[in-house]
């Protein structure tokens, strides 16, 4: 094993995948997936509430309406006629670009305090409310001013919650949800890329050259591995930080980020080994996408829909599984330390059985080829 | 390591696959700077032996050592001193001349700055940037010559070097050939092309079911096997209906003494050499045509 020609290897291989317009598309998939679940997530859970507020005395009170939408973005308006010019006098333009508005009084805490009856001034867009939501923002504002009148509470609520709901909300959920997908399905760079660079060696026969050179049978494979693990490492990060997946415990979704790229490389290295044509691998291999694909639907946020459901744990049969599981976890800031350890010595187990078993193949088939 | 002036040295080499022995006991010298023709049929077992001699396999018995290295025991320091041209034009067909010849670089540890020499010795200077997919197979056979003698190895394997080839770009290859033996490089060829072993090596072995049926010069081939006749052109030459031809056998006392009559004469027109070729050897000797 020579780390000089290790590297000559992989900086061919490096140039020869730019060159080659099928890998150059596997290349790209993992970009395009990301920029596709951004678009997706801005379309269903990226909306954020547009609130148009005239608050000159910086009242609190406009948080305890922010509360009541999963991202908002407020407006500052200068006069109270912006908010009734951006709603219509009495509510009648039909097309506000707001979905809240609020005029608040200079003094309001101090006018609440002193019994003035203070006039709040709310504008509701019903597109992107429903009745519900009204009644709970009246009641939050009308709760609001009662602690500022009476900060004694009327009632000591004692509330039990069983099978508390998560602490995030529904919009991190779903990003969270594309950050994972989009890592997951950036996994195929590799199981799709390994196989072609390996089997192209064997059916040009520049394999046969390379063995009457200084490298060895090992250096050509290790020089492989170097570079799609480079490729994938790149490509998955990209995606990555295009769907803005790096929340929560980052160390851990990158320590995520590189196993599952090893276990990656290792399934192509299995596909590379086992078949004898490039095609053939490469049916096998875009087979194979459902493999990060569905554990990375079934394990998350949409996982916890389906429960115990016979689907799911056909899924934990897969080591992917697991990675998802982690990133999900380690993503939302969740999960026990037992718990990634768990899923990273699965993931970790499962490569290096892999290898072992792509190792003994290849062994294999050098001792029957050197004997034909 | 050992450098004395046989490049390549083979002793009673054999190699069996399985139940088939399909070289037995080959016993070739290759001095420095000489072209050794491994001439046979398809199978006779040429390959097995380059590859034997390249290190790809190892022998089931016997001995070899090529540039000083034993094929067996120095077989990491036997690869930096040979060049292989292989039968299969098995370059990256993606990537342009110059980056197949600069992965080389980087595997040998080279300047970069020998790609464009070896380019230059080739004269494939100017199409250094094309890929190689648009080359024809004489450039791509070039190319692989030019690949195979970056690191300046002492011996060179030629497997088929003329194969595919039309008889321009296998002139191309045959002078760049020539050229390396002028400036001393030892190669070994293997070629179905027998007027190209012919033309080029100054030793053949033909190779018939794994064993070494001749070995010997070209001309020592044809003077041993084949016939040493004339073919005489008499008559007279203003008149072209009046001319016939003879052939006369040199081996003959009463032919030789019947061409000195015919020349004392002035009746001798043309004379021809009706030498055997290498291919009419070949066939007497080992029964078989060769590939």
């Amino acid at each position: 094993m020579h780390l000089r020609t290790i590297l000559a290897i992989a900086r061919k291989d490096a140039i020869d995948i730019l060159l080659n317009k099928s890998m150059l598309t596997v290349l790209i998939l993992p970009i395009i997936f990301a920029l596709l679940f951004l678009f997706m997530g801005k379309l269903i859970g990226g909306h954020a509430a547009n609130i148009l507020v005239y608050n000159p005395g910086q009242s609190p009170v406009v948080q305890v309406l922010s509360t009541a939408f999963d991202k908002v973005h407020i407006t500052e308006a200068n006069s109270p006629a912006d908010i009734t010019a951006a709603f219509g006098p009495n509510g009648s333009s039909k097309d506000s670009p707001y979905d809240a508005g609020l005029i608040v009084p200079a003094d309001f805490e101090h006018e609440l305090q002193a019994g003035d009856h203070p006039q709040l001034g709310l504008y509701l867009n019903g597109n992107n409310l429903n009745t519900q939501n009204i009644t709970l923002i009246q009641a939050a504002l009308t709760s609001y001013a009662r602690q500022v009148t009476n900060p004694q509470a009327p009632l000591a609520l004692s509330t039990v919650v069983i099978n508390p709901p998560p602490t995030t909300n529904f919009g991190d959920l779903l990003s969270t949800f594309y950050g994972a997908v989009a890592l997951l399905t950036s996994f195929i760079l590799g199981t799709s890329l390994m196989p072609g660079l390996l089997i192209e060696e064997k059916e040009r026969k520049t394999l046969r050259m390379l063995m009457v050179t200084p490298a060895s049978f090992t250096d050509v494979i290790l020089g492989k591995l170097f570079v799609v693990l480079g490729y994938q490492l790149l490509l998955s990060l990209i995606a990555l930080a295009i769907v803005g997946g790096f929340t929560g415990l980052v160390p851990l979704v990158l320590l995520y980020t590189l196993l599952g790229s090893c276990l990656s490389l290792a399934i192509g290295l299995l596909l590379g080994a086992t078949f004898q044509t490039a095609g053939t691998a490469g049916a096998i291999g875009g087979m194979l996408s459902f493999i990060y694909i569905l554990p990375a639907v079934f394990s998350g946020p949409l996982g916890a829909l389906f429960g115990n459901n016979p689907i799911i744990q056909v899924m934990k049969v897969f080591p992917t599984y697991y990675i998802a599981d982690g990133v999900y976890n380690a993503m939302q800031n969740q999960g026990t330390f037992g718990g990634h350890l768990l899923d990273l010595g699965i993931v970790l187990g499962s490569t290096l059985l892999l290898l072992a078993l792509t190792t003994w193949i290849l062994r294999r088939q050098s001792s029957v080829a050197a004997s034909i | 390591m050992r450098d004395d002036d046989l490049l390549i040295e083979a002793i009673d080499l054999r190699r069996s696959f399985k139940n088939n022995e399909a070289v037995k006991g080959i016993s070739i010298s290759v001095p420095r700077g000489e072209i050794f023709g491994l001439l046979g049929p398809n199978g006779a077992g040429k390959t097995t032996t380059i590859r034997m001699l390249t290190g790809q396999i190892e022998p089931s018995g016997g001995h070899a050592t090529v540039a000083g290295c034993d094929v067996v025991r120095e077989h990491q320091q036997l690869k930096e001193r040979i060049g292989v041209v292989s039968e299969e034009q098995n370059l990256y067909e993606r990537l342009s001349a110059r980056n197949n010849l600069r992965f080389n670089c980087w595997l040998y540890n080279l300047p970069e700055s020998r790609v464009d020499e070896v380019l230059d010795l080739v004269r494939l200077r100017d199409r250094a940037k094309d890929p190689v997919r648009m080359f024809s197979n004489g450039m791509k056979q070039r190319l692989l010559i030019a690949r195979a003698l970056l690191h300046k190895p002492p011996v060179l394997f030629l497997d088929e070097p003329s194969r595919g080839l039309d008889p321009i770009a296998g002139r191309e290859v045959r002078g760049a050939i020539e050229q390396l033996s002028r400036e001393g490089m030892t190669i070994l060829l293997t070629t179905h092309v027998l007027e190209e072993a012919d033309q080029l090596c100054q030793h053949i072995a033909f190779i018939n079911q794994g064993s070494i049926v001749a070995n010997d010069t070209p001309r020592n081939l044809k003077l041993a096997h084949g016939q040493r006749s004339l073919l005489v052109t008499v008559g007279d030459r203003r008149e072209s209906s009046a001319l016939s031809e003879l052939t006369l056998n040199m081996d003959n006392s009463e032919d030789q003494a019947r061409l000195m009559q015919l020349m004392a004469l002035g009746k001798v027109q043309a004379v021809h050499s009706q030498e055997a070729t290498l291919e009419e050897v070949f066939v007497e000797i080992a029964g078989v045509y060769p590939a």
